[in-house]
């Protein structure tokens, strides 16, 4: 069987696009810890028209993913963000090395969207503890470089992977926000 | 919006469901996928929305896996009419040919950012005419520039003939522009002194196809997904023809294809092949003719050559003694000019003689090669063991850069003795050819003028003039440079560049006036004195040859700015259109060729636009491999334009070359050579062309000719070549990042922070030897770069190879030096080192030997040596956000 048909077989699969867990957006907004705020944005700055007017803004969720002293080196652990919606399952990682974006106490705790930029193929399974990458992807086999915030280590992404910024509290681990956009979305917060 | 530090970004616009749609197909590799650009107005704020009626794709967000996903690097805004419009460049979901399920590589997948927008780095785009007064280079209009190009131009060839006009042009960048430039210099002009972007000479790339008698380009793409063994030799197609690897090779892989590469690197997509039970055949650089040699020899030892095909399809004495079949004086003059060292009686003979050649016996291959006799062994068995049933293997051949600029003539050779023992060449499935670097786009306007070269070879035969040395002998007085390098894209040789500036900048004749009449005079006066006057013709200024030498430099418009045809690697046919504003008043390189013309009396150049230009060069295609004149003569029976006939066309295109049946309905071929084709047999109707090549070989009889492959032709040179004391190998190509298509990635952030300088590769065991890291900043110099000094020197046959033309005191040595980061990785050979060619400040071919291949009168580029030292550390060791160092064979 290849790749592709592979993929196509399985939407709904853990990583793939979730039609199980699409929900309104209403729900969504409320079980998915998502705050919206009202705030004033200035319109048509600077000319005669200027005028406040409120929008909705809606910010990343900071939300708790895993325990510090709970991580292996090399070993992943799967979780869900920003949303559960699709393409929303990461993989966080303690590489053993520093890398970009890295917290803990030798800043080698990183976290990463598990959805290739290039076309949507799912990477879980991928990780690579000897050159601390993920991938190749099964689709059209690209590789990306976790120490250096998701770049493309070789193939066919447009962007590097999304990197989730993570916060240290304590020994608790909170995803706070996303660099980058993920495949598949028009927006990171609309899913 | 991008800036020169990517910052990526977390929303992108949707185009609306009115959004314009334009069908072309990508600018770079030689693959050509077809993409899509949706077009809307900035004003007015309106975007697409997720909900399927919302949008352009009528498709929900988020969108499935393979869906219309829109990258935030797939957006860019242009001029359209003059008004600010978004643009969404995205790999065509719809078409069913190259990219059939939409796929793109990293290169075309963000080709919107090849767009000028002054937002972004492409900002420095040449938007008029600039002429270099008072040292510095000013923009001026059109006329003012031109007009002192026509006269300095009449000037020359007058006084100092044509061949003192020099023209060194892309051979690809569409057919319109190509036709223009080659109708200009060969047939107007009519000089010797023309060669195209890759080769000092205008002479072919692969002189052992063209004497076997094969077609670069004949192979269609499913050949290669469906050969049962696939040998692919010097490339890694993943990297560098990225969706003939994905969409046909690696599908071909998956249903259980073996790939045999001959590389000395295990890049990602033959890390692929060799996880799914291929073979790595890790080649020391140059020594490919001896592992083919010894693949050959073991596959003849054992009778497993394809008799049947020989039979019918390999010339016997008299059918390779009748040549090519066009007289002595027009023969590939390789063939003739060499008597005795190619030429073949057909199958026996040749065995005889490969059986002769101690240096292709497994043991001694092996240790010359340093590739595992084993390996060397269940190569030849894949690739021509047939199997219990009797039945053979379907097997295929396929090359490029790293192969045929290493031994030009040699390489070329082997692989054709290889393909066709092993009855590959003219079968679905069965094919050889060339994997392709860039598009097909030339159209020839004319012919060269091969007698008015003054290159001679024993026998009387001239052979195409060689520009490099030919300008630094000081007779090049003006030099015209299109879309091209010149310098770095050559051997970047510290001679070529010294030659350049002391012809240029350093003659004493510079413009200092404001006066049109003066400086022409001025002009005239420096190649009167034995100096040169440039022109360089360009989307961007280049350095060195634009910036730091150029008297002139003409602005060209490009992909997307104007209609152009051009074909890809199966000989596809597409229309490249126009769909924004070029920046400034830059022009099409077709126009700035016709005014140049006919301000230089010449007539023939009144075209009002690009169909013009393309309706015109249409006849001179015919009987090439994508000959489209017959698309041509269906529009006109509709009533149509070529180009709105190639627009109909689509993505899809048309697989050249092309014919049209009696109700007007176009078709094209699927493969050249096709030995089961079935052409009518009544001939051909009206103006369509039924060649030899589209049934048979390219040689009088049809049939292929068995050439030697001789080690002896090269070994001289490899010999003196190969690396001396702490010396490695110095090696080069392209990364799968940026290929084809690196004059726009320095101004792409992301690629330019993947990849901010040049890299040199190096095995863990070299480095170690030399305290080098990973991240530190290297310096790869060499006292020991051979250059041919300014002319041929010899008589007999002899005196033309390395050894005679060192004998002759005619080579000198020179020195280079280029900087680099260092990556250490287990994917590249020991001994071997690779770096990036085409960064121009870092010039990776300046350790090649400028020495032309004595056969082809082509550059072996990838041949080199170098020491290697660690310099210091560079900002990348120890810091996260630019390279990477991770190898490139994970998988």
């Amino acid at each position: 069987m290849n790749a592709h048909s592979d993929i196509k077989g399985r939407r709904s699969a853990k990583g793939g696009k979730k039609q199980s867990c699409v929900m309104s957006r209403r729900s969504f907004l409320l079980t998915s810890g998502i705050a919206t705020a009202t705030v004033m944005v200035t319109m048509n700055a600077g000319t005669a028209s200027a005028a406040k007017m409120p929008a909705a803004v809606a910010t990343y969720p900071r939300k708790k993913i895993a325990r510090l002293s709970q991580l292996k080196n090399d070993q992943p652990v799967e979780f869900s963000y920003p949303d559960e919606g699709a393409y929303s399952t990461n993989m966080l990682v303690k590489l053993g090395t520093q890398a970009g974006g890295g917290i803990g106490a030798d800043r080698d705790v990183v976290a990463f969207n598990y959805t290739c930029t290039h076309q949507g193929g799912d990477m879980e399974g991928t990780y690579k503890g000897d050159t601390k990458s993920l991938g190749q992807c099964p689709l059209h086999l690209t590789t990306y470089d976790l120490t250096r915030h998701g770049i493309i280590i070789g193939g066919q992404a447009y962007q590097s992977l999304p990197q989730i910024l993570l916060e240290l509290d304590g020994d608790d681990i909170y995803a706070v926000g996303i660099f980058g956009l993920i495949y598949g979305r028009q927006d990171n917060l609309k899913a | 919006m991008a800036t020169p530090y990517y910052i990526p970004e977390t929303n992108v616009p949707l185009p609306p469901t009115d959004a314009d749609v334009i069908t072309t197909a990508c600018d770079y590799c030689i693959v050509a996928c077809g993409y899509k650009i949706y077009r809307w107005p900035v004003a007015g704020g309106k975007t697409g929305g997720l909900k399927a009626s919302e949008n352009a794709f009528n498709a929900d967000f988020p969108v499935d896996p393979l869906g219309p996903w829109v990258a935030p690097n797939q957006h860019n805004i242009v001029l359209h009419n003059g008004e600010p419009h978004h643009v969404v460049i995205l790999p065509d979901k719809d078409t069913h040919a190259v990219n059939p399920d939409g796929d793109s590589s990293v290169r075309g997948g963000i080709i919107a950012q090849k767009c000028y927008n002054p937002q972004t780095p492409t900002r420095d785009r040449l938007k008029t005419p600039l002429v270099r007064i008072y040292g510095i280079l000013q923009p001026v209009t059109w006329d003012f520039a031109l007009d002192i190009a026509a006269a300095v131009a009449k000037h020359v060839i007058k006084k100092h003939g044509a061949n003192a006009y020099g023209v060194k042009t892309y051979s690809y960048q569409y057919v319109e522009n190509t036709y223009a430039i080659t109708k200009y210099a060969l047939r107007y002009i009519n000089t010797a002194n023309f060669t195209f972007h890759d080769t000092p000479s205008d002479v072919t790339s692969t002189p052992g196809f063209r004497d076997a008698g094969f077609d670069n380009f004949g192979p269609s793409y499913e050949d290669w997904m469906n050969a049962e063994v696939l040998m692919v030799c010097g490339t890694d197609p993943y990297e560098t023809k990225t969706i003939l690897y994905t969409q046909w090779i690696k599908k071909g892989i998956d249903n259980g294809q073996k790939t045999i590469w001959l590389n000395c690197r295990n890049t990602a997509g033959i890390a692929y092949g060799v996880k799914h039970g291929g073979l790595w055949l890790d080649v020391q650089p140059g020594t490919d003719v001896v592992l083919l040699g010894a693949i050959c020899r073991i596959i003849v030892e054992n009778g497993w050559e394809d008799k049947e095909w020989i039979k019918n399809w390999v010339n016997d004495k008299w059918g390779s003694s009748s040549g090519f079949g066009q007289g002595t004086r027009n023969t590939p003059w390789q063939w003739r000019t060499t008597w005795g060292n190619f030429q073949t009686k057909g199958f026996e003979d040749w065995k005889k003689w490969l059986l002769g050649q101690k240096e292709f016996e497994l043991k001694n291959a092996a240790e010359i090669t340093q590739v595992d006799p084993k390996k060397i062994a269940t190569a030849a068995e894949w690739i021509a063991k047939p199997g219990k049933d009797g039945k053979r293997p379907k097997s295929s051949f396929m090359i490029e850069k790293g192969f045929y600029w290493s031994n030009n003539t040699g390489n070329t050779n082997a692989i054709s003795m290889t393909a066709i023992i092993c009855g590959a060449g003219g079968r679905p499935g069965q094919v050889v050819g060339r994997a392709g670097g860039h598009q097909r786009g030339g159209t020839r306007g004319g012919k060269y003028p091969r007698n008015k070269s003054p290159m001679k070879v024993p026998g009387r035969r001239r052979r195409a003039l060689d520009t490099d040395t030919w300008l630094l002998a000081g007779h090049t007085r003006m030099a015209h440079a299109i879309g091209t390098t010149w310098i770095q894209a050559m051997c970047a040789s510290e001679r070529m560049s010294a030659a350049f500036e002391d012809l240029t900048v350093r003659n004493p004749h510079q413009i200092r006036s404001y006066d049109k009449d003066e400086i022409i005079e001025t002009l005239k006066n420096r190649a009167d004195s034995g100096g040169m006057v440039l022109i360089n013709q360009d989307i961007y200024l280049v350095d060195p040859v634009g910036a730091r030498y150029a008297d002139i430099i003409f602005p060209a418009a490009t992909w997307g700015e104007d209609d152009f045809i051009r074909a890809n690697g199966e000989r596809r046919l597409r229309l490249y259109q126009k769909f924004y504003d070029p920046p400034g008043v830059a022009k099409p390189d077709w126009w700035i060729i016709a005014q140049l013309a006919t301000r230089m009396g010449f007539d023939g150049f009144d075209w009002k636009n690009t169909n013009d230009v393309a309706e015109e060069s249409s006849r001179f295609s015919r009987g090439n491999r994508k000959a489209y004149h017959m698309v041509k003569v269906a529009a006109h029976k509709e009533g149509k334009t070529l180009h709105q006939k190639m627009a109909e066309l689509g993505t899809d295109g048309i697989q050249g070359p092309t014919m049209m049946k009696r109700d007007g309905t176009l078709v094209g071929t699927k493969r050249l050579h096709d030995t089961k084709k079935e052409l009518s047999p009544t001939g051909a109707f009206g103006l369509n062309m039924q060649n030899k090549k589209m049934t048979h070989f390219n040689s009088q009889t049809g049939r292929c000719n068995l050439q030697k492959a001789k080690w002896s032709l090269f070994s001289d040179y490899w010999e003196w070549m190969k690396p001396k004391g702490d010396e490695l190998w110095s090696t080069s190509g392209r990364t799968n990042e940026r290929w084809q298509s690196g004059f726009d990635d320095r101004r792409r952030p992301y690629i330019q922070q993947r990849w901010p300088e040049n890299f040199l590769e190096i095995h863990p065991d070299d480095a170690k030897a030399r305290g080098i890291e990973s991240g530190d900043r290297v310096m790869i110099y060499s006292d020991r770069v051979p250059s041919l000094k300014n002319i041929i020197k010899g008589v007999e046959g002899s005196d033309y190879s390395f050894t005679g033309q060192m004998k002759n005191g005619n080579i000198e040595l020179t020195k280079a030096a280029v900087t680099a980061i260092a990556i250490v990785t287990r994917h590249i050979k020991k001994g071997v080192t690779f770096m990036d060619f085409l960064v121009p400040s870092q010039p990776g071919n300046s350790v090649s030997g400028r020495i032309p291949d004595w056969i082809s009168g082509n550059y072996n580029y990838k041949m080199g040596v170098a020491k290697v030292k660690k310099i210091g550390e560079s900002q990348y060791k120890k810091t996260f956000r630019s390279m990477s160092f991770a190898p490139r064979d994970i998988v």
